[in-house]
Protein backbone atom coordinates (compact mmCIF):
# COMPACT_ATOMS: atom_id res chain seq x y z
CA UNK A 1 0.00 0.00 0.00
CA UNK A 2 2.72 2.60 1.18
CA UNK A 3 4.15 1.45 -2.63
CA UNK A 4 1.06 2.32 -4.24
CA UNK A 5 0.86 5.46 -2.47
CA UNK A 6 4.17 6.79 -3.30
CA UNK A 7 4.15 5.64 -6.80
CA UNK A 8 1.09 6.95 -7.27
CA UNK A 9 2.68 10.59 -6.05
CA UNK A 10 5.38 9.95 -8.34
CA UNK A 11 3.46 9.05 -11.51
CA UNK A 12 1.21 12.29 -10.58
CA UNK A 13 4.08 14.48 -10.58
CA UNK A 14 5.97 13.43 -13.43
CA UNK A 15 1.95 13.83 -15.59
CA UNK A 16 2.33 17.63 -14.17
CA UNK A 17 5.80 18.28 -15.54
CA UNK A 18 4.79 16.45 -18.79
CA UNK A 19 1.67 18.74 -19.06
CA UNK A 20 2.03 22.17 -20.90
CA UNK A 21 -1.61 22.90 -20.27
CA UNK A 22 -0.69 22.37 -15.70
CA UNK A 23 3.04 23.88 -16.16
CA UNK A 24 0.94 27.53 -18.11
CA UNK A 25 -1.67 27.43 -15.68
CA UNK A 26 0.35 27.66 -12.87
CA UNK A 27 2.51 29.77 -14.36
CA UNK A 28 0.03 32.67 -14.89
CA UNK A 29 -2.52 32.35 -12.46
CA UNK A 30 -0.64 32.84 -9.64
CA UNK A 31 0.83 36.16 -11.88
CA UNK A 32 -3.01 37.54 -12.59
CA UNK A 33 -3.84 36.95 -9.10
CA UNK A 34 -0.63 38.49 -7.57
CA UNK A 35 -0.81 41.05 -9.97
CA UNK A 36 -4.22 41.80 -9.41
CA UNK A 37 -3.74 42.04 -6.08
CA UNK A 38 -0.61 44.11 -6.07
CA UNK A 39 -2.03 46.76 -8.56
CA UNK A 40 -5.42 47.06 -6.43
CA UNK A 41 -3.66 47.58 -3.13
CA UNK A 42 -1.11 49.80 -4.89
CA UNK A 43 2.09 48.65 -5.52
CA UNK A 44 4.19 51.20 -3.38
CA UNK A 45 2.49 50.12 -0.37
CA UNK A 46 3.88 48.16 2.29
CA UNK A 47 6.30 45.17 0.82
CA UNK A 48 5.23 43.25 3.89
CA UNK A 49 1.59 43.43 2.75
CA UNK A 50 2.32 43.28 -0.98
CA UNK A 51 4.16 39.98 0.22
CA UNK A 52 1.24 38.52 2.10
CA UNK A 53 -0.67 38.94 -0.88
CA UNK A 54 1.86 37.00 -2.85
CA UNK A 55 0.90 34.05 -0.52
CA UNK A 56 -2.37 34.26 -0.98
CA UNK A 57 -2.14 33.92 -4.80
CA UNK A 58 0.04 31.15 -4.16
CA UNK A 59 -2.49 29.32 -2.24
CA UNK A 60 -5.28 30.15 -4.25
CA UNK A 61 -3.30 28.11 -7.01
CA UNK A 62 -2.41 25.60 -4.85
CA UNK A 63 -6.28 24.86 -3.76
CA UNK A 64 -7.08 25.45 -7.50
CA UNK A 65 -4.33 23.00 -8.67
CA UNK A 66 -6.42 20.46 -6.20
CA UNK A 67 -9.73 21.24 -6.46
CA UNK A 68 -9.91 21.49 -10.39
CA UNK A 69 -6.18 19.60 -11.42
CA UNK A 70 -6.69 16.29 -9.88
CA UNK A 71 -10.48 16.52 -10.74
CA UNK A 72 -9.69 16.46 -14.07
CA UNK A 73 -6.70 14.20 -13.66
CA UNK A 74 -9.22 11.81 -12.65
CA UNK A 75 -11.65 12.53 -15.40
CA UNK A 76 -8.67 12.06 -17.80
CA UNK A 77 -8.54 8.10 -16.44
CA UNK A 78 -12.12 7.98 -16.75
CA UNK A 79 -11.09 9.16 -20.68
CA UNK A 80 -8.55 6.66 -20.83
CA UNK A 81 -10.54 3.88 -19.63
CA UNK A 82 -7.94 3.43 -16.62
CA UNK A 83 -10.27 4.66 -14.07
CA UNK A 84 -11.52 0.77 -13.76
CA UNK A 85 -8.63 -0.94 -13.48
CA UNK A 86 -7.76 1.49 -10.35
CA UNK A 87 -11.00 1.07 -8.84
CA UNK A 88 -10.75 -2.93 -9.41
CA UNK A 89 -6.81 -2.48 -8.22
CA UNK A 90 -6.83 -4.68 -5.09
CA UNK A 91 -4.66 -1.74 -3.20
CA UNK A 92 -8.01 0.32 -1.09
CA UNK A 93 -8.84 3.12 -3.37
CA UNK A 94 -7.84 5.66 -1.25
CA UNK A 95 -4.37 4.53 -1.63
CA UNK A 96 -4.62 5.10 -5.63
CA UNK A 97 -6.86 8.47 -4.92
CA UNK A 98 -4.63 10.02 -2.53
CA UNK A 99 -1.49 10.49 -4.35
CA UNK A 100 -2.69 12.70 -7.13
CA UNK A 101 -4.25 15.22 -4.30
CA UNK A 102 -1.26 15.48 -2.58
CA UNK A 103 0.75 15.33 -6.22
CA UNK A 104 -1.76 18.25 -7.22
CA UNK A 105 -1.05 20.23 -3.78
CA UNK A 106 2.29 19.82 -4.22
CA UNK A 107 2.93 20.81 -7.68
CA UNK A 108 1.31 24.11 -5.93
CA UNK A 109 5.07 24.48 -4.53
CA UNK A 110 6.05 25.57 -8.30
CA UNK A 111 2.96 27.93 -8.12
CA UNK A 112 4.63 29.37 -4.80
CA UNK A 113 7.76 30.23 -6.27
CA UNK A 114 6.74 31.96 -9.34
CA UNK A 115 4.24 34.11 -7.24
CA UNK A 116 7.69 35.02 -4.86
CA UNK A 117 9.88 35.04 -7.87
CA UNK A 118 7.08 37.50 -9.74
CA UNK A 119 6.76 39.53 -6.82
CA UNK A 120 10.42 40.36 -6.28
CA UNK A 121 11.72 40.85 -9.54
CA UNK A 122 8.67 42.85 -11.87
CA UNK A 123 7.59 44.47 -8.55
CA UNK A 124 10.91 44.54 -6.17
CA UNK A 125 8.61 43.00 -3.36
CA UNK A 126 12.04 41.15 -1.06
CA UNK A 127 11.44 37.58 -0.08
CA UNK A 128 11.21 38.52 3.29
CA UNK A 129 10.90 34.99 5.52
CA UNK A 130 11.59 35.35 9.47
CA UNK A 131 11.56 31.90 9.88
CA UNK A 132 12.72 29.75 7.37
CA UNK A 133 12.19 26.22 8.97
CA UNK A 134 8.76 27.11 9.87
CA UNK A 135 7.55 28.73 6.71
CA UNK A 136 8.82 25.18 5.35
CA UNK A 137 7.14 23.00 7.44
CA UNK A 138 4.00 25.43 6.70
CA UNK A 139 3.98 24.80 3.12
CA UNK A 140 4.19 21.08 3.42
CA UNK A 141 1.47 20.76 6.10
CA UNK A 142 -0.77 22.72 4.04
CA UNK A 143 -0.13 20.46 1.15
CA UNK A 144 -1.06 17.77 3.06
CA UNK A 145 -4.63 19.27 4.76
CA UNK A 146 -5.47 20.90 1.46
CA UNK A 147 -4.69 17.48 -0.50
CA UNK A 148 -6.56 15.85 2.11
CA UNK A 149 -9.28 18.29 2.07
CA UNK A 150 -9.44 17.55 -1.89
CA UNK A 151 -9.52 13.94 -1.11
CA UNK A 152 -13.44 14.58 0.21
CA UNK A 153 -14.16 16.04 -3.29
CA UNK A 154 -12.59 13.04 -5.08
CA UNK A 155 -14.67 10.88 -3.87
CA UNK A 156 -17.76 12.62 -5.71
CA UNK A 157 -15.04 12.74 -8.81
CA UNK A 158 -15.29 8.83 -8.90
CA UNK A 159 -19.38 8.78 -9.17
CA UNK A 160 -19.86 11.52 -11.92
CA UNK A 161 -17.66 13.38 -14.57
CA UNK A 162 -19.68 16.16 -13.70
CA UNK A 163 -17.86 16.29 -10.60
CA UNK A 164 -14.95 17.92 -12.19
CA UNK A 165 -16.80 20.24 -13.56
CA UNK A 166 -18.27 21.33 -9.63
CA UNK A 167 -14.73 21.67 -8.61
CA UNK A 168 -14.77 24.69 -10.57
CA UNK A 169 -17.33 26.40 -9.24
CA UNK A 170 -15.88 25.63 -5.90
CA UNK A 171 -12.74 27.93 -6.50
CA UNK A 172 -13.68 31.25 -5.72
CA UNK A 173 -16.12 29.87 -2.72
CA UNK A 174 -12.83 28.60 -0.79
CA UNK A 175 -10.73 31.72 -1.78
CA UNK A 176 -13.56 33.69 0.10
CA UNK A 177 -14.18 31.77 2.82
CA UNK A 178 -10.41 30.92 3.49
CA UNK A 179 -9.72 35.14 3.78
CA UNK A 180 -7.19 34.58 0.78
CA UNK A 181 -5.52 37.99 0.15
CA UNK A 182 -9.30 39.42 1.36
CA UNK A 183 -8.97 39.69 5.31
CA UNK A 184 -12.14 37.95 6.93
CA UNK A 185 -12.84 40.60 9.04
CA UNK A 186 -14.30 42.41 5.74
CA UNK A 187 -16.46 38.96 5.00
CA UNK A 188 -20.18 38.57 6.30
CA UNK A 189 -19.30 37.04 9.67
CA UNK A 190 -20.98 33.77 9.14
CA UNK A 191 -18.49 32.96 7.03
CA UNK A 192 -15.84 32.95 9.94
CA UNK A 193 -16.81 29.35 11.38
CA UNK A 194 -16.88 28.40 7.68
CA UNK A 195 -13.14 29.35 7.85
CA UNK A 196 -12.46 27.53 10.29
CA UNK A 197 -12.47 23.98 9.06
CA UNK A 198 -10.86 24.71 5.52
CA UNK A 199 -7.37 24.19 5.18
CA UNK A 200 -6.16 26.74 2.96
CA UNK A 201 -7.21 29.13 5.67
CA UNK A 202 -4.83 27.56 8.35
CA UNK A 203 -2.17 26.84 5.26
CA UNK A 204 -2.35 30.67 4.57
CA UNK A 205 -2.18 31.49 8.04
CA UNK A 206 0.77 29.28 8.57
CA UNK A 207 2.80 30.79 5.82
CA UNK A 208 2.43 34.68 6.51
CA UNK A 209 2.68 34.20 10.19
CA UNK A 210 6.29 32.08 9.36
CA UNK A 211 7.24 34.64 6.71
CA UNK A 212 6.76 37.86 9.70
CA UNK A 213 8.41 35.75 12.30
CA UNK A 214 4.79 35.28 14.67
CA UNK A 215 4.78 31.68 14.96
CA UNK A 216 3.24 29.33 13.18
CA UNK A 217 2.67 26.46 14.94
CA UNK A 218 -0.63 26.64 16.04
CA UNK A 219 -1.75 27.13 12.49
CA UNK A 220 0.87 23.90 11.53
CA UNK A 221 -0.96 22.37 14.00
CA UNK A 222 -4.44 22.82 13.05
CA UNK A 223 -3.39 22.00 9.65
CA UNK A 224 -2.10 18.63 10.45
CA UNK A 225 -5.30 18.27 12.72
CA UNK A 226 -7.65 18.88 10.18
CA UNK A 227 -5.67 16.14 7.79
CA UNK A 228 -6.51 13.55 10.02
CA UNK A 229 -10.33 14.86 10.31
CA UNK A 230 -10.74 15.15 6.03
CA UNK A 231 -9.03 11.35 5.88
CA UNK A 232 -11.57 10.59 8.06
CA UNK A 233 -14.35 11.99 6.51
CA UNK A 234 -12.65 11.04 3.12
CA UNK A 235 -12.75 7.37 3.60
CA UNK A 236 -16.40 6.67 4.04
CA UNK A 237 -17.34 8.61 1.81
CA UNK A 238 -14.57 7.32 -1.01
CA UNK A 239 -15.84 3.66 0.12
CA UNK A 240 -19.54 4.53 -0.58
CA UNK A 241 -19.15 6.59 -3.53
CA UNK A 242 -17.04 4.00 -5.27
CA UNK A 243 -20.07 1.44 -4.39
CA UNK A 244 -22.41 3.64 -5.92
CA UNK A 245 -20.41 3.83 -9.07
CA UNK A 246 -19.90 -0.08 -9.50
CA UNK A 247 -23.78 -0.15 -8.66
CA UNK A 248 -24.66 2.55 -11.31
CA UNK A 249 -21.76 0.93 -13.37
CA UNK A 250 -20.81 4.86 -14.14
CA UNK A 251 -16.90 4.93 -13.90
CA UNK A 252 -16.68 4.14 -17.71
CA UNK A 253 -19.01 6.76 -18.73
CA UNK A 254 -17.11 9.64 -20.28
CA UNK B 1 -30.16 29.12 -49.17
CA UNK B 2 -26.98 26.66 -49.00
CA UNK B 3 -24.91 29.02 -47.47
CA UNK B 4 -27.62 29.77 -44.71
CA UNK B 5 -28.36 25.87 -44.33
CA UNK B 6 -24.68 25.94 -42.95
CA UNK B 7 -25.19 28.64 -41.46
CA UNK B 8 -28.04 28.05 -38.47
CA UNK B 9 -27.58 23.77 -38.98
CA UNK B 10 -23.99 23.85 -38.92
CA UNK B 11 -23.81 26.32 -35.81
CA UNK B 12 -27.05 24.84 -33.82
CA UNK B 13 -25.16 21.33 -34.08
CA UNK B 14 -21.36 22.53 -33.40
CA UNK B 15 -23.37 24.22 -30.26
CA UNK B 16 -25.21 21.32 -28.85
CA UNK B 17 -22.00 19.29 -29.09
CA UNK B 18 -19.71 22.43 -27.26
CA UNK B 19 -18.73 21.18 -23.89
CA UNK B 20 -20.38 17.81 -24.28
CA UNK B 21 -23.59 18.58 -22.38
CA UNK B 22 -25.26 15.53 -21.30
CA UNK B 23 -27.10 17.63 -18.06
CA UNK B 24 -27.02 20.84 -16.90
CA UNK B 25 -24.51 19.61 -14.01
CA UNK B 26 -21.68 20.94 -16.54
CA UNK B 27 -23.24 24.15 -17.10
CA UNK B 28 -24.47 25.68 -14.23
CA UNK B 29 -20.60 24.85 -12.23
CA UNK B 30 -18.89 26.28 -15.02
CA UNK B 31 -21.21 28.95 -16.44
CA UNK B 32 -23.42 30.32 -13.43
CA UNK B 33 -21.55 29.42 -10.19
CA UNK B 34 -17.94 29.89 -11.34
CA UNK B 35 -18.48 33.73 -12.88
CA UNK B 36 -20.78 34.64 -10.05
CA UNK B 37 -18.77 33.85 -7.73
CA UNK B 38 -15.60 35.42 -9.14
CA UNK B 39 -17.64 38.31 -9.21
CA UNK B 40 -18.03 38.69 -5.74
CA UNK B 41 -14.31 37.40 -4.79
CA UNK B 42 -13.13 40.51 -6.29
CA UNK B 43 -16.03 43.14 -5.39
CA UNK B 44 -14.79 41.86 -1.69
CA UNK B 45 -10.85 42.29 -3.14
CA UNK B 46 -12.17 45.88 -4.08
CA UNK B 47 -13.76 46.73 -0.65
CA UNK B 48 -10.79 45.78 0.88
CA UNK B 49 -8.19 47.70 -1.10
CA UNK B 50 -10.99 51.00 -1.16
CA UNK B 51 -10.06 51.58 -5.43
CA UNK B 52 -13.11 51.54 -6.60
CA UNK B 53 -17.37 50.81 -6.11
CA UNK B 54 -19.03 47.90 -5.90
CA UNK B 55 -20.97 47.99 -9.43
CA UNK B 56 -17.36 48.42 -11.10
CA UNK B 57 -16.51 45.12 -10.40
CA UNK B 58 -19.55 43.36 -11.23
CA UNK B 59 -19.81 45.25 -14.65
CA UNK B 60 -16.13 43.87 -15.15
CA UNK B 61 -16.69 40.65 -14.18
CA UNK B 62 -20.06 39.88 -15.92
CA UNK B 63 -18.01 40.92 -19.13
CA UNK B 64 -15.06 38.67 -18.31
CA UNK B 65 -17.70 35.86 -17.98
CA UNK B 66 -18.79 36.32 -21.71
CA UNK B 67 -15.03 36.79 -22.87
CA UNK B 68 -14.21 32.96 -21.36
CA UNK B 69 -17.54 31.52 -22.88
CA UNK B 70 -16.53 33.07 -26.00
CA UNK B 71 -12.65 32.12 -26.29
CA UNK B 72 -13.60 28.71 -24.61
CA UNK B 73 -16.64 28.05 -27.06
CA UNK B 74 -15.75 29.63 -30.38
CA UNK B 75 -11.83 27.88 -29.54
CA UNK B 76 -13.41 24.57 -28.93
CA UNK B 77 -16.23 24.59 -31.65
CA UNK B 78 -13.02 24.09 -33.90
CA UNK B 79 -10.80 22.36 -31.62
CA UNK B 80 -13.41 19.67 -31.06
CA UNK B 81 -13.81 19.04 -34.76
CA UNK B 82 -10.02 18.12 -34.86
CA UNK B 83 -10.60 16.05 -31.81
CA UNK B 84 -13.44 13.92 -33.09
CA UNK B 85 -11.77 13.57 -36.12
CA UNK B 86 -14.61 15.20 -38.33
CA UNK B 87 -12.33 18.35 -39.14
CA UNK B 88 -10.96 16.65 -42.73
CA UNK B 89 -14.70 15.99 -43.68
CA UNK B 90 -15.49 19.53 -42.78
CA UNK B 91 -12.67 21.00 -44.45
CA UNK B 92 -13.01 18.76 -47.61
CA UNK B 93 -17.02 20.15 -48.22
CA UNK B 94 -17.09 23.03 -50.43
CA UNK B 95 -19.43 24.97 -48.20
CA UNK B 96 -18.14 28.41 -47.52
CA UNK B 97 -15.78 29.46 -44.69
CA UNK B 98 -17.32 32.10 -43.65
CA UNK B 99 -21.09 30.46 -43.17
CA UNK B 100 -19.22 27.69 -41.76
CA UNK B 101 -17.12 29.65 -38.51
CA UNK B 102 -19.83 32.54 -38.60
CA UNK B 103 -22.63 29.95 -38.19
CA UNK B 104 -20.56 28.71 -34.95
CA UNK B 105 -19.71 32.02 -33.88
CA UNK B 106 -23.65 33.09 -33.34
CA UNK B 107 -24.23 30.39 -31.10
CA UNK B 108 -21.33 30.96 -28.90
CA UNK B 109 -22.18 34.64 -28.79
CA UNK B 110 -25.77 34.40 -27.65
CA UNK B 111 -24.53 31.67 -24.74
CA UNK B 112 -21.50 34.81 -23.69
CA UNK B 113 -24.53 37.03 -23.55
CA UNK B 114 -26.98 34.78 -21.84
CA UNK B 115 -23.97 33.59 -19.35
CA UNK B 116 -23.10 37.48 -18.58
CA UNK B 117 -26.53 38.72 -17.89
CA UNK B 118 -26.72 36.06 -15.07
CA UNK B 119 -23.68 36.66 -13.87
CA UNK B 120 -24.68 40.09 -13.81
CA UNK B 121 -27.90 39.81 -12.38
CA UNK B 122 -26.70 37.38 -9.70
CA UNK B 123 -23.58 39.05 -8.98
CA UNK B 124 -25.23 42.39 -8.55
CA UNK B 125 -27.73 40.68 -6.12
CA UNK B 126 -25.44 38.82 -3.97
CA UNK B 127 -23.51 42.19 -3.15
CA UNK B 128 -26.41 44.61 -3.51
CA UNK B 129 -25.48 47.08 -7.14
CA UNK B 130 -28.36 49.01 -8.30
CA UNK B 131 -27.95 50.39 -11.54
CA UNK B 132 -30.57 52.66 -13.30
CA UNK B 133 -32.91 50.35 -15.74
CA UNK B 134 -32.37 52.92 -18.33
CA UNK B 135 -29.21 52.16 -18.85
CA UNK B 136 -30.00 48.53 -19.83
CA UNK B 137 -30.43 48.86 -23.54
CA UNK B 138 -27.36 50.66 -23.65
CA UNK B 139 -25.40 48.02 -21.69
CA UNK B 140 -26.95 45.34 -23.67
CA UNK B 141 -25.21 46.86 -26.90
CA UNK B 142 -21.99 47.20 -25.30
CA UNK B 143 -22.59 43.56 -23.97
CA UNK B 144 -23.36 41.85 -27.00
CA UNK B 145 -20.62 44.20 -29.02
CA UNK B 146 -18.16 42.63 -26.58
CA UNK B 147 -19.71 39.12 -27.13
CA UNK B 148 -18.96 39.12 -30.69
CA UNK B 149 -15.15 40.51 -29.99
CA UNK B 150 -14.46 37.68 -27.75
CA UNK B 151 -15.92 35.31 -30.29
CA UNK B 152 -13.45 37.13 -32.61
CA UNK B 153 -10.64 36.22 -30.69
CA UNK B 154 -11.57 32.47 -29.91
CA UNK B 155 -11.47 32.15 -33.63
CA UNK B 156 -8.06 33.04 -33.93
CA UNK B 157 -7.80 30.98 -30.70
CA UNK B 158 -9.86 28.09 -32.53
CA UNK B 159 -7.82 28.32 -35.70
CA UNK B 160 -3.96 27.07 -33.71
CA UNK B 161 -5.95 23.70 -33.67
CA UNK B 162 -4.00 23.27 -36.92
CA UNK B 163 -1.25 23.41 -34.94
CA UNK B 164 -1.30 22.24 -31.43
CA UNK B 165 -2.97 19.44 -29.62
CA UNK B 166 -5.01 21.32 -27.17
CA UNK B 167 -6.16 25.14 -27.78
CA UNK B 168 -6.91 25.15 -24.10
CA UNK B 169 -3.61 25.88 -23.29
CA UNK B 170 -3.93 29.69 -25.04
CA UNK B 171 -7.84 30.16 -24.26
CA UNK B 172 -6.66 29.74 -20.47
CA UNK B 173 -3.97 32.04 -20.61
CA UNK B 174 -5.55 34.74 -22.91
CA UNK B 175 -8.85 34.29 -20.31
CA UNK B 176 -6.21 35.10 -17.26
CA UNK B 177 -4.69 37.96 -19.02
CA UNK B 178 -8.09 39.45 -19.37
CA UNK B 179 -8.58 39.80 -16.13
CA UNK B 180 -6.02 41.86 -15.46
CA UNK B 181 -5.22 44.21 -18.74
CA UNK B 182 -8.84 45.07 -19.70
CA UNK B 183 -9.54 46.50 -16.91
CA UNK B 184 -12.07 44.47 -15.61
CA UNK B 185 -10.68 44.08 -11.89
CA UNK B 186 -7.99 46.65 -11.79
CA UNK B 187 -9.04 50.72 -12.98
CA UNK B 188 -7.36 51.01 -16.71
CA UNK B 189 -5.10 54.42 -14.80
CA UNK B 190 -3.13 51.66 -12.25
CA UNK B 191 -1.87 49.60 -14.96
CA UNK B 192 1.74 50.27 -16.49
CA UNK B 193 1.83 51.89 -19.68
CA UNK B 194 2.93 49.06 -21.45
CA UNK B 195 -0.30 46.93 -20.50
CA UNK B 196 -2.48 50.47 -21.14
CA UNK B 197 -1.16 50.10 -24.55
CA UNK B 198 -1.89 46.51 -25.38
CA UNK B 199 -5.20 47.43 -23.55
CA UNK B 200 -6.84 49.34 -26.19
CA UNK B 201 -6.55 46.41 -28.95
CA UNK B 202 -7.66 43.91 -26.92
CA UNK B 203 -11.90 42.92 -26.73
CA UNK B 204 -13.77 43.74 -23.52
CA UNK B 205 -11.42 46.51 -22.64
CA UNK B 206 -13.96 49.57 -24.80
CA UNK B 207 -17.26 47.31 -24.27
CA UNK B 208 -16.25 47.23 -20.13
CA UNK B 209 -15.47 50.96 -20.37
CA UNK B 210 -18.88 52.13 -22.35
CA UNK B 211 -20.73 49.46 -19.62
CA UNK B 212 -19.12 51.91 -16.77
CA UNK B 213 -20.33 54.94 -18.80
CA UNK B 214 -23.76 53.84 -18.97
CA UNK B 215 -24.15 52.53 -15.32
CA UNK B 216 -22.92 55.75 -14.53
CA UNK B 217 -25.68 57.79 -15.99
CA UNK B 218 -24.06 58.63 -20.07
CA UNK B 219 -26.40 58.22 -22.65
CA UNK B 220 -26.01 55.89 -25.30
CA UNK B 221 -24.41 58.67 -27.72
CA UNK B 222 -21.92 59.10 -25.11
CA UNK B 223 -21.19 55.87 -25.12
CA UNK B 224 -21.13 54.98 -28.67
CA UNK B 225 -17.64 55.36 -29.54
CA UNK B 226 -16.23 52.94 -27.03
CA UNK B 227 -19.07 50.49 -28.75
CA UNK B 228 -17.82 51.26 -32.13
CA UNK B 229 -14.03 50.93 -30.84
CA UNK B 230 -15.21 47.61 -29.74
CA UNK B 231 -16.37 46.86 -33.06
CA UNK B 232 -13.67 47.38 -34.54
CA UNK B 233 -11.64 45.34 -32.39
CA UNK B 234 -14.11 42.33 -32.95
CA UNK B 235 -13.97 42.64 -36.58
CA UNK B 236 -10.29 42.69 -36.79
CA UNK B 237 -9.90 39.72 -34.76
CA UNK B 238 -12.83 38.11 -36.79
CA UNK B 239 -10.82 38.99 -40.16
CA UNK B 240 -7.68 37.69 -38.42
CA UNK B 241 -9.32 34.68 -37.38
CA UNK B 242 -10.83 33.77 -40.93
CA UNK B 243 -7.61 34.28 -42.63
CA UNK B 244 -5.88 32.19 -39.55
CA UNK B 245 -7.94 29.65 -40.70
CA UNK B 246 -7.95 29.92 -44.37
CA UNK B 247 -3.41 29.69 -44.62
CA UNK B 248 -3.60 26.55 -41.84
CA UNK B 249 -6.48 24.57 -44.20
CA UNK B 250 -4.08 25.46 -46.80
CA UNK B 251 -1.27 24.26 -45.03
CA UNK B 252 -3.25 21.59 -43.47
CA UNK B 253 -4.02 20.08 -46.88
CA UNK B 254 -0.35 20.46 -48.24
CA UNK B 255 1.15 18.53 -45.45
CA UNK B 256 -1.67 16.36 -44.92
CA UNK B 257 -1.66 17.05 -41.27
CA UNK B 258 -5.27 17.28 -40.41
CA UNK B 259 -5.63 14.24 -38.16
CA UNK B 260 -1.80 14.44 -37.25
CA UNK B 261 -1.46 15.02 -33.46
Amino acid sequence: MIRAFLTGIRVHLVQLVRSPFDLVAMLIWPIIYASIAYYLIGTGSNTRVLFTASLGAAMMMLWSQVIVGSGFALDMQRNQGTLELLVAAPVPLVAVIAPIMIASAAFGIYGLLVTLAWGRFAFGIPVAIDHPVAFAMAAAAAILAVGLLGLIAASLFVLTRAAAYVGVALQYPVYLASGLIIPLAILPAWLGPISWVLAPTWGYRGLTHAASGTGAWREIGMCLLLSVIYLVVALPCLAWFERLARERATLRLS
Amino acid sequence: MNWLRVFFHGGLTSYRALFAWINPWVFLPMLVAYPVFQTVFYVYLGRAADVADDAFFVIGNSFVAAAVTGLFGMGQAIAGERRFQTLPVLLASPASRLALFLGRAVPTIVNGFVVAVITFVLGAAMVGVNIDRNAYGGLALALATSCFACAALGLCVGSLTFRTRSITVFADTIGALMLLITGANVPIGRLPDTLQNIADYVPLTHGIHAARLLAAGASVADALPQIRDELLVGVAYFTAGLLLLRHFERDGRRAGSFERF
